[in-house]
């Protein structure tokens, strides 16, 4: 597939301001949509969706369930479609999450996101992946977050922070980044530009 | 805690892979950026969207807007500036100055900005920082810390760009802004900005002791070594202005320099 070929819908959850990604995605040659509400048109109108969230794990889970997402993205990852969360948009991938434990998250992935344990949160900035992948092996992404999942069998990077996290999970189409690949400067938008092809 | 262990000996409390960060200030009024010493004589330096990438190239890890002249004269922070930087920058960057209410938060935030930073408004407002830690989370509000050493040696807090001396005690009041839910600190220290002094290191390593919040320090950079020095006081990130903009040092020497003290840098590698 010709990267400028690439159909990419970002998700707006109401959280957070979506400018950065969205220049992010047409910068790599994506074409861009944005997309509130879920549609059967996705499937063969868009080939990525983009979800980002910021905030608390309840609120984006509350926008997912009140737009009707919930159904729409297990039936788009049960097919193999790809989907790639940033920030608490990963983190809703999993279970649920120690910051609103009565929330339920998506559970594409087993597992909760426990809160930080290092005295200073949020963490606030850059740290070097500790990953086996070479797209992100020794790279510097840029980190925002008070909790995060310390442990998954598909974690593909990894850092520090009071203890080491899952800074990045992949399994076939479905990608989480607890970084912000739209704020992590050349590295971030090659990542983005990976992941919209 | 931004220092590599070299010799094996001292284990650190925490675990952390986090780096310290260099930060241009780009102080801005009506749409140019200006820099003066002790915030009293502005001097033009150029234009916000070009300065700002070309920190971005030179290694910068985020970068802040203040709009100094904003919150003396009232006058609104040109939104469509936070655009533009926010469609050309791919690093992060806070916006200030100007900011009097909820509402207008929402308009940076929505112009593209990651963070606001509050100053004149914490003070007297300061359930807004609340407002905006509950709505945005605490890691988009930084609140702008003036503080002056008094002739008696005593702490402190300024505001309306370090014009008005505040009636709130310098311990409670950044007691109260963590309380609150403040992500960040910037911590100027009027006493030192813009004579190029130094950072006052002082402050910084009793500050980390008492507040559990990243602190950006500020105002005092001279050369590499004030860096290094308030690094290694408990500076989480260091924030600077004139000498980066008077073409002195560019943020990759300042950066080099930390390296090969062993200060945890990134290193953008381009």
């Amino acid at each position: 597939m010709n990267i400028n070929g690439a159909k990419v819908a970002v998700i707006d959850l109401n959280s957070g301001n979506l400018l950065s990604l969205q220049t992010a995605i047409q910068a790599a040659g994506g074409q861009l949509t944005t997309v509130q509400q879920p549609s059967a048109d996705l499937f063969t109108e868009c080939d990525v969706l983009v979800m980002p969230g910021q905030g608390r794990f309840a609120y984006v889970m509350q926008q997912i369930d009140d737009s009707g997402w919930r159904t729409f993205l297990l039936e788009w990852v049960r097919n193999g479609k790809r989907l790639v969360g940033i920030c608490v948009g990963m983190q809703v991938l999993f279970e649920g999450s120690e910051e609103d434990p009565e929330a339920v998250g998506l559970g594409l992935f087993k597992g909760h996101c426990k809160k930080l344990s290092h005295p200073k949160t949020p963490m606030v900035g850059w740290a070097k992946l500790q990953s086996y992948k070479l797209s992100m092996q020794d790279q510097f992404a840029y980190f925002v977050n008070s909790y995060a999942i310390a442990e998954c069998p598909f974690g593909t990077a990894k850092v520090n922070y009071g203890g080491s996290f899952c800074a990045a999970v992949q399994r076939g189409n479905l990608y989480g980044f607890q970084f912000h690949p739209e704020k992590s400067g050349q590295f971030g938008r090659e990542l983005i530009k990976y992941v919209c092809q | 805690m931004y220092v590599n262990d070299t010799t094996g000996n001292s284990k650190p409390a925490y675990q952390s892979d986090l780096c310290a960060r260099i930060i241009p200030c780009l102080d801005v009024a009506n749409g140019r950026v200006v820099k003066g010493t002790n915030f009293k004589q502005l001097l033009d330096m150029g234009d916000p969207v070009e300065l700002a990438k070309m920190y971005e190239l030179q290694g910068a890890d985020e970068l802040v807007f203040l709009d100094i002249k904003a919150s003396v004269d009232g006058q609104q922070s040109a939104l469509d500036m936070v655009n533009q930087v926010a469609r050309h920058l791919s690093i992060p960057f806070a916006v200030g100055g100007g900011i009097k209410s909820l509402e207008d938060v929402h308009k940076f935030f929505h112009a593209g900005a990651d963070k606001v930073t509050l100053n004149t408004m914490a003070v007297e407002q300061p359930e807004l920082i609340n407002q905006i830690a509950n709505q945005y989370g605490s890691q988009s509000i930084v609140v702008a810390v003036d503080v002056n050493q008094e002739d008696d040696g005593s702490l402190a807090i300024y505001t309306h760009g370090g014009s008005q001396r505040a009636t709130v005690n310098y311990h409670q009041w950044l007691a109260e802004l963590v309380d609150r839910g403040a992500g960040e600190v910037l911590l100027t220290a009027m006493h030192k900005d813009g004579t190029g002094s130094g950072f006052d290191t002082q402050l910084l390593a009793q500050f980390g002791a008492e507040f559990p919040v990243q602190v950006i320090a500020s105002g005092g950079a001279n050369g590499p070594e004030d860096f290094l020095a308030a690094i290694e006081a408990g500076a989480d990130a260091v924030l600077a202005a004139g000498i980066f903009h008077r073409g002195e040092y560019t943020v990759g020497q300042i950066k080099s320099y930390l390296i090969k003290h062993n200060i945890k840098i990134r290193n953008p590698g381009c």
